[in-house]
């Protein structure tokens, strides 16, 4: 299970494929593609488990299970390393 | 020595009221110098006083400076509890000293401040693992020599800094207050054993128990710091937060009539004298008259005083050209021998104050060249 | 407003001497002093155009700028930049006392005024829209500055793009370009008529010249600009001149390696900074010949929005 970190707020703006985002937490700034994109609205909503999160990319991209598969777990752990999301020990809403 | 328009400010707010542009100039100019900028704008706001068009741009830039500092300090002390909570929590509780606790605890002297390096108390057998944990999240030891780390670790009361690799912040980890080579001994287990737990902040979740000093244990810091360490630097700083911290505590039921068993307890009445002595008369901190006589006793004799009272009240103030005389930079420069003596006995004090001139300053120079 | 120009020289010195010499450049005022020739000759050559302002005023700024003292002022004379009791530099050979003092300007605007973001970038003007042009050193972007300023585009700045945070327009503050080494020779072939300060050799940077902003662009300090085009430049010997977009996503975070002080406005910054990057193209920018880039720019300049 995964959830934005608790306590952010996040300031945004997108252009065409690309999203530049604001932590206030951290105070760091990012840019991110689509697919992370994609990610973090959907935790934006709500913690959410990977399976969840694969379909969410798979109703945006034209991707198969198996490259989602692939994707997903680098994508995740790359946004946990910004401070951005964190695992949640909580169950699905 | 006539006070500095900034002491008298600081003072009495309303002081500010009229001022003509030039002296507006001068009291952000001995602001600045002071390391009280930050919380120039709030202790005015806080009095109803409204600045001139001029000036008031510039407060509006140290507000926004500030809060600056204020979001990242929290951020910080976010990321220092999650470190340590991952390390095994050998610490127990997230002790969090000086500008931290201030941040933290929401005491005034928080309101404006610029924030410097994060300050914690851990008992002495937790140290390795706390320093393990920090290394562990990104943390890392200043580039120092042998020497200067035997320094902090066999004769003073921390670790030597740790910097963060990627955020640049730093972090000090004392296990007491004093140096162990010290005279006085401020026992740290009864620090820790009076530590008052703080709730962290709504939106701010942190994963590890947070707590400060008590309230007299924090007044006692603070004496302890500003006349103990030397470096007057910031010594009005330092002092306007005592005068703060005992404006606060001292609203609280059994503050003041606690303060000085405390004091005797902890080997701490010297320090103590001299804080509320000057507090009074510089900031007009009040200060019940039965403490004032019950510390009295504690103070030097009447020689030593006087000399003292020339050092002090000249160190305190702003370290700015307007408001230095011949005898300020000598005042300061025995203060920091003094300093530097209580927390050492004489010998070894010589010795490392000869290897700091010659072996440490290089580096310093180096980072300030101007581009 | 009197300017410094219609101060004699004898005048200059005497308020420099006193700390009584307060100068505006755009939205600020200094307060100067100091006891040292260079930087009265300096700002006789570099500043006529520019106001000054009551002994008396509010200066947003102190600069002194002073001979050391000790035994050092007769072996080897130094300048020391004391701010207030704080001396954040090192002192340099008094002979670079004309560069310390720029230096020290903007490290004054930079290190305090946080009503603006601010962006080490130069800033010019033609037909109502503004040209900022980030760049790290090295990169031409002062030649390039220089040039444009002197073929009638109005000179806001060489170093400090201020970005005003209420509104996100460009604030002015025309003070001199720094120039070093080839870069004199170029823009003095390529503008005879234009003034400089005296050149000033064996800095870190090499030698040093500076060439005073056109009084033109001084007299309009106080009209802020509405930025158009964010051009990131790069001079390479021999390349073909070539103006390559960027998107706007990237122009916004090469504009954050640019900024001084966009970490210290947090969310604000980057508010101020998107509304910017909206209503601005991002190039990269490559060229060899100036003729050729400022024929581009000028191009630029009369397409229609």
């Amino acid at each position: 299970m995964w959830q934005v970190t608790p306590g952010q707020t996040l300031a945004a703006r997108q252009w065409d494929d690309e999203l530049v985002v604001f932590n206030s937490l951290s105070g760091a700034t990012h840019l991110l593609g689509l697919g992370a994109t994609v990610l973090l609205g959907a935790l934006q909503q709500g913690p959410a488990d990977e399976t969840t999160l694969a379909v969410a990319l798979q109703a945006e991209f034209e991707l198969d299970g198996a490259e989602i598969g692939a994707e997903l777990p680098p994508m995740l752990a790359r946004l946990a390393k910004l401070g951005l999301i964190q695992p949640c020990p909580c169950s699905p809403a | 020595m006539k006070p500095a328009l900034l002491v008298k400010v600081l003072r009495d707010p309303q002081r500010a009221s009229g001022l003509a542009p030039r002296a507006w100039e001068l009291l952000l100019s001995q602001a600045r110098a002071a390391g009280l900028h930050g919380a120039l704008p709030f202790l005015l706001e806080d009095a109803g006083m409204e600045a001139p068009p001029a000036p008031r741009r510039h407060l509006d830039w140290l507000r926004t400076e500030a809060l600056r500092h204020r979001d990242s300090m929290r951020n910080e002390v976010r990321l220092i509890a999650r470190a340590l909570a991952d390390g095994g929590r050998d610490a127990e509780q997230l002790l969090l000293l000086k500008g931290a606790a201030y941040l933290m605890a929401n005491l005034p002297p928080a309101r404006g401040r610029l924030f410097g390096d994060v300050d914690i108390l851990v008992p002495k057998r937790a140290l390795p693992a706390v320093e393990r944990a920090l290394v562990l999240h990104g943390w890392t030891g200043t580039k120092l020599d042998a020497y200067d780390q035997r320094y902090y670790r066999e004769w003073m009361h921390e670790l030597p800094p740790l910097e963060h690799m990627q955020r640049g912040t730093t972090i000090d980890v004392h296990h007491a207050i004093l140096p162990e080579t010290a005279g006085l001994r401020p026992d740290p287990e009864r620090l820790r054993g009076s530590a008052v737990p703080i709730a962290w902040p709504d939106g701010v979740q942190g994963e590890y128990p947070l707590s400060t000093l008590s309230p007299q244990d924090m007044v006692l810091h603070s004496a302890l710091h500003l006349f103990w360490d030397g470096e007057f630097d910031h010594g009005l700083r330092d002092l306007y937060d005592l005068h703060r911290l005992l404006a606060e505590f001292g609203k609280r039921p059994g503050f003041w009539a606690g303060l000085v068993p405390r004091a005797a307890e902890l080997e701490l009445m010297r320090p103590l004298f001299y804080a509320l002595r000057y507090a009074a008369a510089l900031l007009g901190t009040p200060v019940p008259e039965d403490v004032s006589r019950m510390l009295r006793r504690a103070g030097p004799n009447r020689l030593l005083l006087r000399v003292m009272d020339g050092l002090f009240l000249r160190s305190l103030q702003p370290m700015h050209p307007s408001c230095s005389d011949a005898s300020s930079g000598i005042a300061r420069f025995v203060l920091y021998v003094r300093g530097n003596w209580l927390r050492m006995p004489p010998v070894l004090l010589a010795r490392h104050l000869f290897h700091k001139a010659f072996i440490s300053s290089r580096p310093a120079e180096e980072a300030r060249t101007a581009e | 407003m009197p300017l410094l120009a219609s101060l004699t020289h004898a005048e200059l010195r005497r308020r420099l001497h006193e700390g009584e010499l307060v100068l505006r450049t755009g939205p600020f005022t200094t307060r100067i002093r100091s006891d040292i020739a260079q930087v009265s000759d300096g700002l006789a050559r570099l500043y006529a155009a520019h106001p000054v302002e009551d002994a008396d005023s509010f200066a947003d700024f102190q600069v002194n700028l002073l001979r050391s003292s000790g035994w050092r002022r007769w072996i080897r004379p130094q300048v020391l930049f004391d701010h207030g009791g704080n001396a954040p530099f090192t002192p340099l050979p008094l002979g670079q006392s004309q560069p310390m003092f720029e230096w020290v300007m903007n490290w004054c605007v930079s290190n305090h005024a946080h009503s603006y973001l601010i962006v080490h970038a130069a800033v010019l003007e033609r037909n109502g829209r503004a040209l900022i042009l980030p760049a790290p050193p090295g990169s031409g972007k002062s030649t390039l500055c220089a040039a444009l300023a002197m073929r009638g585009w109005r000179l806001l700045s060489d170093e400090l793009a201020l970005v005003r945070c209420a509104d996100g327009q460009l604030a002015p503050l025309v003070r001199p370009v720094s120039l070093k080494n080839k870069s004199l020779d170029v823009i003095r072939a390529f503008a005879p008529e234009a003034r400089f300060g005296l050149p000033v050799g064996g800095t870190i940077k090499g030698t040093i010249g500076h060439l005073a902003p056109p009084a033109a662009s001084v007299a309009r300090a106080d009209e802020p600009a509405l930025a158009a085009w964010v051009v990131f430049p790069r001079f390479e010997a021999g390349a073909a001149t070539s103006l390559t977009p960027v998107s706007k996503a990237q122009t916004f975070m090469r504009l954050i390696d640019n900024a001084f002080n966009y970490a210290l406005l947090g969310e604000r910054g980057f508010e101020v900074l998107a509304r910017l990057v909206d209503d601005c193209e991002g190039s990269d920018f490559v060229y060899s010949r100036l003729d050729e880039a400022i024929a581009l720019f000028d191009g630029m300049s009369a397409e229609a929005p």
